[in-house]
């Protein structure tokens, strides 16, 4: 016992200590920094690529915004002359060839000079166009429900990963025990119900228990005077059933992936190694295991930032959640290209940012893991 | 419910069209007086003749004027006038004492709030609160509403509106002639409106479109000249013709120089477009274009926050709920409203109208069950089941149809290949098409029984209705029909299908669009029916825009539930629907393209197609009430001798479940693009109890 208390100690004598900020320092000294130049350099010609698929994918279906538009008006019973849609359809250059459109909307999201009318109405030189469907300016609308998406989003992933890891740490350590076994059956339900199913049959039982479906974010209440602390509870409440649909879908995932990463690393013999030379459990665990278990969940977390965004569609429809999904989902259907467009970019950068960062946090993590081209 | 609403539709709509158009009669005095007729149009128009006087308190009998808690409480703070001051002045005040159908309304009590859905699209804010010209009742008949009265000369060139004196815009301004010619002349003319294409102001003048010309007679009185006579339908009873005034005060440095007209009235305001859309946007407005700014303030002006309204309601102009997007879109009541109950009590009765919108249809009815919804539209499937769970906390009420009927389907008679147009073309095609479906089948299949069988015509109750026409081809007979087909050159091939007769494989494709979700609907089980028949068939589901587009292209063969079908309340209403005039409805394709184009596109009509165009331009060239009315019957008549288009069951109405605790929603309603939908409800009209 004393023995083993001793090697376990000198073990951990080997391993040099470094204060965590000289360890951080040194981690950017190496070829990370040479290699984070190199991406962000890759962000130009990727993002226009991306810019060039989105302005033309959106563009595929037949018909445009004033079609679209048109054929709305007819179903409210107008009825909408020739002269009228040419008219809008100058009016808003969707006349022009496909690659002029292009070039004009690339060109007044990068650059709108201060000596034009988009500058003195907006101040602003980032002109992301009008959208139809609104009414208004693309920006705008985007900005409308962002901090309501951002807000709602970061909730939910934050029961994501707080219920998600420690959950799969216990099932991996206890293989086979009961609460491995019950948290694998909610685990697969949870993967396997799909989301609106779920959302419309949590609806539903409120309803029968409460008397009030909890449909949507807000009260009428809220909406009439914003939320405050005296109604952040009600707030609270009507977060329950998007977090419990949205939450445990992911949730799930992440259990099923991480347990498998742990058991993996658990059976390894550096492990076996640790445990020998007497490092305790809890350490092995944390330290070692659970570090390495990580890695899948981390590159993943590249899409993290862009459904922080977005938000997941079906279900913020089915729970009328008033965040960014929907207003994709409404902007493709009304061909809005220009909304659909700045939504779907803001997206692509954000998956492209995310990758980075989560490239960056993986070499911190695991390393084992170099940039500049051979194992060193 | 259907065989109350037929005793009433088949007395009123035949009368409607008889009295409606020249009111009592067709002198130049058909409006009564002035005073006497805002205190009684709802009752006159009940039967046409001032028939219950006597149950309609005029307006001086009421015992001074009332109004809102809410609205006292500004009064005695001194932030708003007196309720005397801010309706027009007396005999000008419109007293408000029957329902559409018309029933006398309850006097109700102020307060609360009407919970509906999400508001929809561009004219979904303005259904429940929009003020037109005149009003319809669920008959036909109508009556001055905004304005105080028209009037026309002998030869129907000269029209005369006179407005109420002293009546005010939700913001205080006075409402007067020159609202009128400021919206005609700086926004209607100038196309800033994007609508100059009305048909009600515009006549044609030695070949060459041409514009009425109005003038301010003194501050309540304006006049529209034409050089041709401009009869009723074509004019005040024009749908699309709903308003023709504009807050001058408000709009005024809106409007850019660049589409100034010459006109008597107005100078140029001397501002340029960047100007105006920054004037806009200071104002809450946000506008890429001119066009889009006018056609914001100056047509969808209900849409927009703080733009002065003559409406029940307008638009709150609170941060977050100012915008028919908003998840809670709030409609506050016009303080200067101009109606009043017949116990001198100001309307509207509730404070605000609330739209919830939501994202899916299952969500208004959670919503109506928790009370948190008042008033929602139902589909008939779900009718059942939400009745007898909420039982009597709820009522339902029908919107009679206007349809010609449902689950219609129709042919490309212009069809570019001419094998198909040939086939089509042949009125035994379409009876084949009618009778191999056997309807009692499909009603119970696609609506559980709720609609009845029946043929595209004109629906029991409505103008033109005709036992012999609902029930033509409508009896099951496969033989028949498969002999009908090879009457019409059609050959049985060997793979069980009929071809045509030059050995070509006949396919018919059947279009639809998405948003109706017919094609996974009613097209497998009719598919079932036309394959029994030798009639091999296939579906294109298509998004709408696309959907129309293949119609503009002249690309398709047949349309399950057409996108603008035959059929409505009568050519009084709409005439695209009936006649080839526009590019307009499925079932004459490229025909009414080559009217609407003046012959420069489209293809000439021929037969029958041709013939309802000649009657048409007789309807359209005569005064004569009943001679009108004969022509739109004569139109009717080819329309069921020919049955362009095929429906196989009756039309479904719209129905509402509406809240116990909500009063004064009529019932015996008529739903029609003419009556602009729900605005014959009168939602100023409906109060809440708890």
């Amino acid at each position: 016992m004393e023995e083993n208390a001793y090697k376990s100690e000198s073990m951990q004598e080997d391993v040099p200590k470094k204060p965590l900020m000289t360890a951080v320092g040194d981690f950017f000294k190496k070829d990370l920094v040479q290699y984070i130049v190199k991406r962000l350099l890759m962000f130009i010609p990727t993002l226009l690529l991306i810019s060039i698929l989105v302005f033309f994918v959106i563009q595929l279906p037949p018909g445009d915004y004033v079609s679209a538009h048109i054929a709305a008006l007819a179903s409210e019973g107008e009825i909408v002359d020739a002269d009228y849609a040419a008219q809008l359809r100058a009016d808003y250059g969707l006349d022009l060839p496909i690659h002029e459109q292009y070039f004009k909307w690339i060109k007044d999201i990068i650059w709108t000079p201060t000596d034009s009318t988009y500058y003195r109405l907006y101040g602003s030189h980032h002109n992301w166009k009008y959208s139809f469907a609104y009414g208004r300016d693309v920006w705008d609308v985007v900005d409308d429900r962002l901090g309501l998406t951002i807000l709602v989003t970061a909730i939910i992933m934050i029961f994501q990963y707080a219920v998600s890891l420690p959950i799969a740490v216990y099932a991996s350590t206890h293989q086979y025990s009961v609460g491995d076994y019950i948290s694998s059956i909610i685990g697969f339900l949870g993967a396997a119900i799909p989301n609106f199913v779920l959302a419309i049959v949590l609806m539903y039982l409120s309803y029968k228990w409460t008397g009030n479906a909890n449909v949507g974010l807000f009260s009428q209440e809220m909406l009439q005077n914003g939320i405050h602390l005296y109604n952040f509870g009600e707030f609270l409440k009507r977060m329950i059933i998007p977090i419990i649909v949205i939450g445990t879908s992911g949730t799930c995932g992440i259990i099923r992936s991480v347990r498998a990463q742990m058991l993996d690393e658990v059976g390894r013999q550096y492990t076996l190694t640790a445990r020998a030379k007497g490092v305790p459990e809890r350490t092995i665990i944390m330290k070692y295991c659970f570090r390495a278990a990580i890695n899948p969940t981390v590159s993943g977390l590249g899409g993290v930032l862009s459904s922080l965004f977005s938000g997941s569609t079906v279900t913020a429809m089915v729970l009328n959640m008033q965040i960014q999904g929907p207003v994709l989902y409404k902007a493709l259907q009304a061909q809005d290209m220009y909304l659909a467009g700045a939504i779907v970019m803001v997206q692509a950068v954000l998956v492209v940012i995310g990758v980075l960062f989560s490239d960056i946090a993986l070499a911190f993590l695991d390393p084992r893991i170099r940039y500049s081209g051979g194992g060193r | 419910m259907k065989k109350r609403l037929i005793a009433l539709l088949l007395a009123g709509t035949m009368a409607a069209s008889l009295i409606a158009c020249g009111g009592p009669s067709d002198s130049p005095d058909t409006t009564p007086s002035d005073t006497q007729e805002s205190t009684q149009q709802s009752t006159e128009s009940n039967s046409g003749e001032s028939n219950s006087e006597e149950s309609t308190p005029p307006a001086d009998e009421a015992a001074g004027f009332s109004e809102a808690p809410m609205l006292a409480d500004l009064v005695s703070a001194g932030s708003l006038p007196k309720v005397e001051d801010r309706l027009p002045v007396e005999g000008d005040v419109f007293v408000d004492t029957t329902d559409a159908a018309g029933s006398t309304l309850e006097i109700g009590t102020y307060g609360g709030v009407i919970n509906l859905a999400g508001a929809g699209g561009s004219w979904g804010l303005s259904r429940p609160v929009l003020e037109g010209i005149i009003r319809f009742n669920a008959d036909g008949t109508y009556y001055p509403n905004v304005i105080k009265s028209f009037e026309h000369n002998d030869d129907y060139t000269v029209w005369t509106f006179k407005l109420r004196e002293g009546m005010k815009w939700s913001d205080g301004e006075d409402f007067n002639a020159d609202d009128i010619t400021f919206w005609y002349y700086m926004c209607h003319l100038t196309n800033y409106d994007t609508k100059k294409s009305w048909a009600a102001l515009k006549e044609t003048v030695d070949g060459e479109d041409a514009w009425a010309n109005l003038e301010k007679v003194d501050d309540y009185t304006v006049t529209w000249t034409f050089v041709n006579p401009k009869f009723p339908a074509d004019f005040i009873e024009n749908g699309d013709f709903k308003w023709c005034w504009a807050p001058e005060h408000y709009l005024q440095d809106m409007i850019p120089d660049s589409i100034y007209v010459e006109n008597p009235y107005w100078e140029k305001t001397g501002l340029d477009d960047e100007q105006v859309l920054l004037n806009a946007q200071a104002k809450g407005i946000d506008a890429a274009t001119v066009s889009d700014l006018g056609k914001a303030v100056a047509y969808y002006w209900w849409n927009e926050d703080g733009i002065p309204c003559l409406n029940s309601y307008m638009l709150s102009t609170k941060e977050g709920n100012n915008s028919r997007d908003a998840q809670l879109c709030i409609l506050e009541r016009n303080p200067y409203f101009w109606k009043v109950d017949a116990s001198g009590q100001q309307l509207p009765y509730c404070d605000e109208i609330h739209f919830n919108a939501t994202s899916e249809d299952g969500q208004d009815q959670l919503m109506f069950r928790s009370g948190e919804l008042d008033i929602m539209e139902v589909a008939m499937q779900d009718i059942a089941s939400l009745l007898a769970d909420l039982g009597d906390q709820a009522y339902l009420r029908e919107l009679a149809s206007t349809n010609w009927g449902s689950y219609l389907i129709t042919f490309n008679y212009t069809c570019k290949d001419a094998n198909y147009a040939e086939l089509f073309a042949n009125p035994s095609f379409r009876q084949a098409m009618s009778i191999c479906v056997d309807r009692e089948q499909v009603s119970g299949l696609l609506t559980d029984g709720f609609l009845e069988p029946g043929q595209c015509a004109p629906q029991e109750g409505n103008f033109g209705y005709d036992a012999e026409w609902e029930q033509k081809w409508t009896e099951y007979d496969v033989d028949a029909a498969k002999a009908l087909l090879e009457e019409c050159g059609l050959v049985m091939g060997s793979d069980g299908f009929y071809d045509f007769a030059d050995g070509t494989d006949f396919v018919l494709t059947i279009y639809t669009y998405t948003d109706l979700g017919l094609s996974t609907t009613a097209y497998p089980v009719l598919e079932q029916y036309y394959n029994a028949a030798g009639i091999k068939c296939a579906t294109k589901d298509l998004e709408v825009s696309a959907f129309d587009q293949e119609i503009d292209n002249n690309d398709w063969y047949a349309v399950l539930g057409p996108h603008t079908a035959v059929g409505g309340l009568s050519l009084k209403s709409r005439v695209q629907p009936f006649v080839p005039i526009a590019q307009s409805a499925e079932w004459y394709g490229e025909y009414g393209t080559y009217y609407g184009t003046n012959g420069a596109q489209g293809v000439a009509p021929e037969g029958d197609m041709a013939k309802l165009i000649e009657i048409y331009e007789k309807w359209n060239s005569t005064p004569d009430t009943n001679e009108r009315d004969q022509y739109n019957l004569d139109i009717y008549d080819l329309h069921k001798e020919n049955l362009w288009t095929i429906a196989y069951l009756k039309a479904a109405g719209a129905y509402s479940l509406v809240s116990s605790k909500i009063h004064n929603y009529p019932e015996l309603l008529v739903s029609d693009d003419l009556y602009q939908y729900q605005n014959i409800v009168h939602y100023w009209t409906l109060f809440k109890t708890e």
